[in-house]
């Protein structure tokens, strides 16, 4: 492992791709009952290359933040800046996203979906086709360019949606829970294949999660957030090189890392459970 | 039992019905039905009807080629009837499209302007037929206004019934690679909706002809209506019938044109 240099260290001194100041998120009205703060005043700093978990408990903001970084909507307060551009809506040309399920467009085929992706994102018609090739070979699905998504299984759905975000060639891509529609072997595979595929290309990931194996896995840095309102309770560091090999899971560093998050966030997720009571009782 | 044995039975099939698959069997027990109606009606007619109200389909078969189709102020007329009915149902599926889309398009257009489209569509349209008169005259715009009326309703309410529950994540994901509103309604909503529109489509077509057909019967000086009204009181039924058939088959195939086109859109769930 000598001769790669440690992320972190190249990271570290790379330029800020995405930058959040203080930002919040307000759903309801305010000063009304039912007003939820979602995100409450976070700041935090992506570097370009870098590969950033959100990990917290269900309903901290995790997703919210990821959504008003790419322009999704607008946050109540507080500023996000990608590259020197603040988001004012979504940025097709430097931010992609992979969803949670699978997104492809059940009525489009695999490669009708990627041309439709192309399309509006404006890039030209002459590199659609080899764009869509390349991408669907570096996950193995390049077979299946003519099926329609149902015709595929979930996990190979989720390659295929993985796929189209890198097709996109953005700088930044964001996941939001890419995989957790999918069962436990088949996301430790895709996992895998992202920490290669990024190791190639290079790009900037924030990723939401709440499987703590898969941010000790991915990341270079994991950001734990509180339960709600979500706030950055502490900040772990993972050093180490990238492509990630499945060994790395069975290092002591790994199970070390796991625990020093889990007990970070083991409060958070007896508060967040205690709170989804909460609000039951008061439907109730 | 032994091989020969059974060979025999597969060998020797000759009743009709047994050698038959599954879906010949559909197929000719519909047109045995058919067929058995039109005979049915033919007796009736014949030799226990009234001929001045029954005319069996032998008589009227006669009537289209003898009566009907040989007249060229009859063929204009159904010629007419024709260009009505697909004139108002483009314009009813246009209207209807952008009219459904724009409602539906958010929760506020929905819960503004949706119940105003009910309201409308409660109120049985014949009774507005004497101001479309009024307001259009009595020629071809008038059948084509009132077969629009009728038309577009279903198409309205159908897609903004189809656009409900539209995948957020769809619609977010689009959003996030660049899609324009117009890229929405044309890759997102309109493929989401398909089915529904579809049968918005049909019963809008079926609607439209209805509405063009109304104002033939009440408003026309040499259109169908008049036809149709002509043989009706002087008691001739056979040219009538066969009226009536001629406009049968152009809802037909109008219909047909509909499943077409809904077959070509959903492709994607077989």
């Amino acid at each position: 492992m000598s001769e790669s240099t440690p992320f972190r260290a190249a990271a570290a001194g790379r330029p800020v791709a995405i930058s959040i100041r203080n930002v919040s998120q307000r759903f309801g009205d305010a000063g009304s009952p039912n007003e939820v703060v979602a995100v409450d005043d976070m700041s935090l700093d992506v570097r370009r290359g870098e590969f950033v978990c959100l990990l917290g408990p269900s309903g901290c903001g995790k997703s919210t933040l990821l959504n008003i970084v790419g322009g999704l909507f607008p946050a109540t307060d507080g500023v996000v800046m990608v590259g020197d551009k603040p988001v004012k809506g979504p940025l097709p040309r430097d931010i992609s996203f992979v969803f949670q399920e699978s997104t492809l467009f059940p009525w489009y085929t695999i490669r009708e979906n990627f041309d439709v992706a192309f399309k509006f994102q404006n890039v030209a018609k002459s590199e659609w086709a080899s764009r869509t090739k390349q991408a669907l070979e570096a996950v193995n699905m390049g077979a299946f360019i003519d099926h329609y998504p149902n015709q595929l299984s979930v996990g190979m759905r989720q390659r295929v949606n993985l796929a189209r975000g890198i097709a996109l060639g953005t700088d930044i891509i964001l996941m939001d829970e890419p995989f957790a529609a999918l069962d436990e072997q088949t996301r430790m595979v895709l996992g895998e294949d992202l920490s290669e595929l990024l190791a190639k290309t290079g790009k900037t990931i924030v990723f939401v999660t709440h499987s703590l194996a898969e941010a000790v896995f991915l990341s270079d840095r994991i950001f734990v957030m509180t339960a709600r309102p979500g706030r950055i309770k502490s900040i772990i560091e993972v050093d180490e090189p990238h492509p990630r090999s499945p060994d790395f899971m069975l290092t002591p560093k790994f199970s070390e890392l796991r625990n020093q998050a889990y007990a970070l966030l083991r409060d958070e997720v007896r508060q967040a459970i205690a709170l989804a009571r909460e609000a039951e009782a008061a439907h109730a | 039992m032994t091989v020969a044995a059974a060979r025999v039975p597969a060998a020797s099939t000759p009743s009709f019905i047994g050698g038959m698959s599954r879906r010949a069997k559909v197929i000719w027990t519909r047109r045995l039905v058919l067929l058995g109606l039109v005979v049915a009606f033919e007796i009736y007619a014949r030799f226990i009807g009234n001929p001045r109200l029954f005319s069996p389909p032998s008589a009227i078969v006669y009537a289209l080629f003898d009566e009907i189709l040989v007249d060229p102020r009859i063929r204009g007329a159904i010629y007419q009837a024709f260009t009505e009915v697909l004139v108002a149902y483009v314009m009813a599926i246009i209207i209807g499209l952008v009219v459904g889309l724009s409602v539906g398009w958010s929760n506020f257009g929905r819960r503004s302007f949706y119940p105003i489209v009910i309201l409308l569509y409660a109120i049985p349209q014949v009774i507005l037929l004497p101001l479309f008169v009024l307001t259009f005259g009595i020629g071809p715009a008038c059948k084509i206004a009132f077969g629009v009326s009728h038309g577009i309703f279903p198409i309205i309410v159908n897609v903004v019934a189809g656009m409900r529950n539209v995948n957020a994540l769809y619609l977010r994901s689009a959003s996030s690679m660049g899609a324009s509103n117009f890229d929405l309604a044309r890759h997102v909503y309109f493929p989401h909706m398909v089915p529904s529109l579809f049968a918005g489509l049909r019963l809008g077509m079926t609607l439209t002809l209805l509405g063009v057909i109304l104002a033939e019967l009440y408003v026309s000086t040499g259109g169908i209506g008049y036809w149709t009204k002509l043989y009706a009181e002087t008691f001739d039924p056979a040219p009538l019938f066969a009226l009536i058939a001629v406009l049968a088959v152009m809802a037909i195939l109008l219909n047909e044109l509909v499943r077409i086109a809904e077959r070509r859109f959903t492709r994607w769930r077989n």
